[in-house]
């Protein structure tokens, strides 16, 4: 049904539950399969669909699958994405992950602003995106769940529509609940980028506790009000679990060399006790966080900023206290619509809508025909508000999405997509006022086709992405 | 939530005692008895433990993998869902969930050795390892994709601790074991489960927490109920000299033919 387009996909051989999609395009690759959006035919919705390969060795349903599933069927949270769906095709043993689209993520608005626009991005939305990413994450925390892996392309935020510029955490691939785990969490191998990875794991700490979670929202702060990753180390990649020296020095070198009266536990950290690669001896000069971030030293960011960013993680801040903190007390105070800037007339950015491979099925192969060039503005793709084509894309995104009410438990063939409505009850209630949410109305269309979308700033380290 | 018993989907899920003991309709139309029903389930159970002390595996993978086992059959029927292949798939399916993964591959070469030069039934227990994979997603189908699962185990150790009584835990950690032999884990709270297996292990070692259990702000009529239903439910099974269930095999046989004969 629906997708006669290039490359529809199955035709008669697609699985019953998935005539209720039309597909737009892919959206994402990864390790784990393919992201793609699509469209309910009912209510047309839009839909990431998240596509799980079924392992070649004889794995069945991969971890991260079980791991997403699991988490986040239980949560239910208006800054955490939302699973709406759950597919078997039993046929060739794939699974798909329905959730609600979402059109933008950090790593995008953050690049925007970066490579376009060239300025920083407005006080409100930082405040408003920082804010509502603790309101997730303390939600998750104190559901005793950490994410380990946040970073700016798992942070998305919701396009045009009822929750336009919501926050939405998302990827739970490496999610655990870290009340007794089984096995030290270590042994689970690697986790998160090593850019957001907070240094009592570099040092080879074998638990996680929330505090890891927290590290990375500094290090995501601070990239929002600089532009640039903070601590922008090269990875290491001899083994899974690699010294990650680079990485360290990089931290150190903003913040200072680490020392046992500043954190007492830090002699009991492997990597710091074994020395091997004499880190204890470093020298780091004229350090110092302020000469890397742009708001004054004595200011409420700086010093939220900096508590995130502490070394013991015993002392570093939680994201109950964080949302406490006295930066979200002062104006311009957080709001729900994050994208919609504070003081009327200040000039609303328009974000790049996330780039959409038309030419790809469902079966994730990418149809006869030849693929489109990128400066295509993309008649192809339809009904999808500013989808451009953008094959030439070298890192592909990560899923993207939300929603709000739980799948029904009847058959998948029954399902419905949540309508947008009833937003977000029990948790958004302590959002501060929600702004003119009718406002954007016609963003999409106001939206500009960003031709030369799939280039990447050479000079720009890429960020890895996972699925 | 995943951490948070009251607002897990585990709470919402709790099913009457009336919804859980249900011959599903083409069971039943095979000729399957409620007592034959109980049955399979009961020497499933006891499947899953024997095949997870081969993997090695801890007692909460166990005690997952039988929750799931038990909820598939309140929704699917045998003859559709081969217990003998749900039960191995069970417990791969828990390893994953509780980060501890076995392989599948581990798990069909352990059934084949436990099944190896016994009766005459045993073709029906060689899988391969596609069987064990498919069947993982027809059981998360099955089970709505609600895999986070509460047990006993943790409230025990409290409770105990609370009422300095940790001299019973053995006897009562047994119990719980014993609890998932049953359907009580779909019924009942965790902690009222574990709060019902203290009440027996007090009875049987002569202890008296009438005190305690009154300051508890449970309703004791459901504890005594469901330790009860524990008390009862030994008395339904045999016992061996060790005190395990003994279930005749030509029972359980001729009860698993009936669901695996087709119509």
């Amino acid at each position: 049904m629906g997708d006669g387009r290039s490359g529809g996909g199955g035709g008669v051989n697609r699985p019953a539950w998935l005539q209720q999609y039309d597909l737009v395009g892919k959206i994402g690759e990864g390790t784990y399969g393919l992201v793609f959006l699509a469209r309910t035919s009912l209510r047309k919705c839009c839909i990431a669909i998240k596509k799980f390969k079924q392992s070649k060795e004889g794995d069945g349903v991969s971890p991260t699958a079980i791991r997403e599933i699991m988490l986040l069927r239980e949560t239910c949270h208006e800054n955490v994405v939302k699973l709406v769906n759950v597919h078997i095709n039993h046929v060739d043993m794939s699974l798909y992950l329905a959730f609600d689209y979402a059109e933008y993520d950090l790593y995008e608005i953050i690049r925007h602003h970066r490579e376009k626009l060239s300025h920083s991005i407005n006080q409100y939305t930082v405040k408003s995106l920082l804010w509502q990413l603790l309101n997730g994450l303390n939600y998750l925390h104190s559901n005793w769940i950490i994410h380990r892996d946040l970073k700016p392309s798992n942070i998305l935020v919701m396009g045009d529509g009822e929750e336009h510029g919501v926050v939405k955490i998302a990827d739970f691939g490496l999610a655990r609940i870290y009340q007794a785990p089984l096995k030290p969490l270590y042994e689970n191998g690697v986790v998160v980028t090593i850019w957001y990875r907070a240094p009592e794991l570099l040092l080879g700490a074998k638990h996680y506790t929330s505090a890891v979670d927290m590290w990375a929202v500094g290090c995501i702060f601070a990239e929002l009000l600089t532009l640039k990753p903070l601590f922008q180390g090269v990875e290491a990649k001899a083994t899974p679990n690699s010294f990650q020296l680079d990485q360290l020095d990089k931290i150190f070198k903003v913040l200072g060399h680490p020392t046992p009266e500043r954190w007492p536990t830090l002699v009991n950290l492997p990597y710091w006790q074994n020395d091997q690669q004499h880190i204890q001896g470093h020298k780091y000069d004229n350090h110092g966080l302020h000469n890397f971030v742009t708001v004054p030293q004595k200011s409420p960011a700086y010093d939220l900023l900096s508590k995130m960013l502490e070394y013991d993680s015993r002392k570093r801040i939680t994201a109950t206290q964080a949302l406490e903190h006295e930066y979200f007390r002062m104006d311009p105070l957080p709001g729900r619509n994050a994208l919609v800037p504070s003081q009327p007339g200040e000039k609303i950015v328009n974000y790049p809508a996330r780039p959409v491979d038309t030419t790809a099925d469902f079966e994730g192969t990418v149809a006869v025909q030849p693929s489109q060039p990128v400066s295509s503005g993309n008649a192809a793709s339809g009904n999808i508000a500013a989808a451009s084509v953008a094959p030439s894309r070298s890192m592909p995104r990560s899923m993207h999405v939300v929603g709000m009410q739980r799948m029904p438990n009847t058959g998948m063939s029954t399902f419905n997509v949540a309508p947008q409505a009833g937003i977000g009850a029990p948790s958004s209630g302590n959002i501060p006022i929600p702004r003119g949410a009718a406002v954007q109305a016609h963003q999409q269309q106001l939206r500009r086709k960003d031709p030369s979308m799939g280039m990447q700033n050479p000079g720009y380290p890429q960020q890895k992405r996972r699925f | 939530m995943a951490a948070n018993f009251w607002t897990s989907s585990h709470y919402k899920q709790l099913l009457d005692p009336d919804k859980v003991d249900v011959v599903q309709r083409l069971d039943k139309e095979k000729g399957l008895t409620l007592e034959e029903f109980r049955l399979i389930k009961i020497h499933m159970s006891l499947q899953i433990w024997k095949l997870a002390l081969h993997v090695k595996v801890r007692q909460r993978v166990i005690a997952t993998a039988t929750t799931y086992l038990r909820r598939v059959y309140t929704r699917k029927s045998m003859t559709e869902y081969d217990p003998r292949l749900v039960a191995p798939t069970c417990l791969y399916l828990a390893s994953k969930v509780e980060e501890s993964t076995v392989q599948a591959r581990l798990l069909v070469f352990y059934i084949k050795k436990m099944y190896a030069g016994a009766s005459s039934s045993d073709e029906k227990y060689r899988f391969e390892i596609k069987d064990i994979l498919e069947m993982e997603m027809k059981v998360l189908e099955a089970l709505d994709y609600y895999l986070v699962v509460f047990h006993p185990y943790r409230p025990l150790l409290q409770l105990l601790q609370d009422a300095g009584i940790t001299d019973l835990t053995q006897v009562a950690w047994g119990l719980v074991n014993d609890t998932y032999k049953m359907d009580l884990i779909l019924i009942h709270p965790p902690h009222m489960i574990a709060l019902a297996c203290i009440y027996i292990a007090c009875v049987l070692k002569d202890k008296d927490l009438t005190t305690w259990f009154e300051e508890l702000r449970v309703d004791m009529n459901i504890v005594k109920n469901i330790s009860m239903e524990i008390l009862e439910f030994f008395e339904y099974c045999r016992l061996d000299s060790k005190g395990n269930i003994l279930i005749p095999e030509d029972r359980i046989n001729a009860a698993l033919n009936k669901v695996a004969a087709k119509p």
